[in-house]
């Protein structure tokens, strides 16, 4: 039986219209306007036991309307899904016991406490036996790297760290699924990799199902071995990593700041330029012909580098090939 | 499964008395803020009184069982339930996501999520005012007891209906001050200086005498009429305003406000 089963999900916000300016406030006052928004149009997919997907896409795509869906806390407009076994708007109560959750957005770890005891709340919350909760507490504490970091309160907290400590609560009652919104969003790239490490880890220790949204591809990289794409509500690309990566992910993007200034008609051999600035260049290369370590050669052969950032492409670049090619 | 819920809620009231006492010096200042804000505004009573009688047969002391059973209800509901002045405010900005992806009930946890330190300064104003009162009978203490869970109720449900109208009208915030406003301010009121079309409103409308008045005349002496009135009151209230929570919950949308702490 699949993790999870969607079958054609549908939801439709209705959103009132208003033009700007005080006149349009109060021509929506007397005659308000609403137009339907297709969050998710028609929506099928599954997911085995234990797998690690990616529901990527850009903003406004659906990925967090559809986890909402997923996980009880929306009502869909049409179409079915079954999460565990469950139907998500019908048995919460049930589901949530199966599920761990993380919004990125929406931290549920108590502001102005400490994170212990938060844990000892949802260890209440989820009915676990205290000698059961202080194992586990033990057991993610050293997974996460979160020891020494459970006795401040949580708004002491850097964000990677903070974002640490919630993944780890929404594993505190060992769920068979995992729902991550966009976990690393606003972290910093060593703040992203510990995230990733160790829920991978945690994937392979207690073979946790991983769902996880995001508009980073360095994420989907890192994690899931099974890709969606999303956009409008709709599938673009399903397959796995390997192939978006063989077949979309080709390039990445180098920025790049000198010591000194640099030449204005600045280019390196394999590589594109796309921008030169007084100081700073933004290139492109071809990951299929050249490698990283030529890159970097090649860029501190032209002066003394100050900074440098390697990133892929931004998702709606990717998605605006997969139509080019599907037009 | 109550003992279940029970070990809930008592883990939740010890993480918001936790929360609440990391700011040593707010946490005092808002409980003797609160019987100071109550003295001040009891102060006018006895002032009145002394000048006049009654009002149509209403006396200081029935002012201060009154008073008693008003900060004692307000101050337990604020203490123990402190989220049903902002139920609006969080589905609103689409924080009901977190009560909802947790396995409990999501209108307990939600309301319990919260507690007003304030409130223990409304309870020990109620305490003062109560002694005052001098209504020692030990059948006055139990109708007290009762009077004040059943103001609690209506209060706390009041609200709770109020603000769930926010699932159909995109924001309730406003109302529900309006509703609290009208519910207190109408509960502090003599009932003896309302006629019957006025008390039919405020017992069927905006409930202020079964928060007030009407359980004060009940502590002063029993009557069936009395009862009956608080309990249905209090159940029709409960039952309604769960209802149209639970409805509401089907329209709820969520949203994508970034939250910074819970």
């Amino acid at each position: 039986m699949p993790a999870i089963k969607v079958t054609d999900l549908k939801k439709v916000f209705k959103s009132k219209r208003k033009e700007a300016g005080m006149l349009g406030s109060l021509r929506s006052l007397t005659h308000p306007e609403y137009k339907t928004i297709e969050a998710v149009c028609g929506l099928s997919f599954e997911m085995e036991a234990g797998e690690l997907l990616g529901f990527i896409g850009p903003n406004g795509a659906g990925k967090s309307t559809t986890i909402k869906i997923l996980t009880g806390i929306l009502f869909p407009t049409g179409g079915d899904a079954s999460v565990l076994g469950y139907t998500p708007w019908r048995d919460r109560h049930k589901l949530a016991y199966q599920i761990g959750t993380v919004f990125g957005q929406r931290p549920q770890l108590w502001y102005h406490l400490p994170a212990i005891d938060t844990f000892t709340l949802f260890g209440k919350i989820y009915e676990l036996d205290e000698l059961v909760l202080k194992r586990r507490i033990g057991f993610l504490a050293e997974t996460f790297e979160i020891g020494d970091l459970l006795e401040i309160p949580v708004r002491k907290l850097s964000l990677g760290q903070r974002m640490r400590c919630e993944t780890a609560a929404s594993l505190l009652h060992s769920p068979k699924l995992l729902l991550l919104d966009e976990p690393s969003i606003g972290l910093d790239v060593v703040a992203k990799q510990r995230i990733r490490d160790a829920i991978r880890e945690m994937s392979k220790l207690e073979n946790v199902g991983v769902l996880l949204t995001s508009h980073d591809a360095g994420d989907l990289e890192a994690l899931c071995r099974r890709v969606i794409i999303i956009n409008h509500g709709q599938i673009v690309y399903h397959d796995k990593v390997s192939n978006l990566k063989r077949k979309y992910l080709t390039s990445k993007l180098v920025e790049v700041r000198y010591a000194a200034e640099v030449n204005q008609d600045f280019q390196i051999y394999g590589m594109e330029t796309l921008k030169v600035g007084r100081y700073g260049v933004k290139l492109r290369f071809d990951t299929k012909n050249t490698s990283v370590d030529l890159v970097m050669s090649r860029l501190s052969e032209k002066g003394s580098l100050v900074d440098i950032t390697i990133s892929d492409p931004p998702l709606e670049e990717v998605i605006a090939r997969i139509y080019e090619e599907a037009a | 499964m109550l003992k279940r819920e029970l070990t809930f809620l008592f883990a939740l009231w010890r993480a918001n008395l936790q929360g609440a006492m990391e700011f040593r010096v707010s946490f005092l200042l808002q409980i003797f803020g609160m019987v100071a804000n109550n003295l001040l505004y009891f102060a006018f009573w006895p002032v009145f009184f002394s000048h006049f009688d009654d009002i149509h047969g209403w006396t200081l002391n029935d002012m201060l069982i009154v008073m008693a059973i008003v900060s004692f209800s307000w101050g337990i509901m604020t203490f123990l339930f402190g989220n049903f002045n902002f139920i609006s405010e969080v589905i609103a900005n689409g924080r009901l996501d977190y009560y909802l992806s947790l396995p409990r009930p999501v209108l307990t946890h939600l309301l319990a999520s919260r507690s007003n330190v304030s409130g223990l300064g409304d309870i020990a104003f109620g305490v003062v005012a109560y002694l005052l009162s001098g209504q020692f009978q030990p059948e006055q203490i139990l109708r007290l007891l009762f009077g004040v869970c059943i103001s609690g109720t209506i209060l706390l449900f009041f609200m709770t209906l109020v603000h769930s109208l926010t699932f159909w009208v995109g924001n309730a915030t406003e109302l529900g001050n309006l509703g609290v406003n009208a519910l207190l301010t109408f509960s502090l009121y003599p009932i003896t200086i309302f006629d019957n079309t006025a008390r039919f409103f405020l017992i069927i409308f905006v409930p202020a005498l079964l928060v007030g008045s009407v359980p004060a005349q009940f502590v002063k002496a029993f009557s069936w009429q009395g009862l009956v009135q608080l309990s249905l009151g209090a159940l029709v209230l409960t039952a309604l305003a769960i209802t149209v929570f639970t409805r509401g919950l089907r329209r709820y949308e969520s949203g994508s406000a970034i939250q910074v702490e819970v």
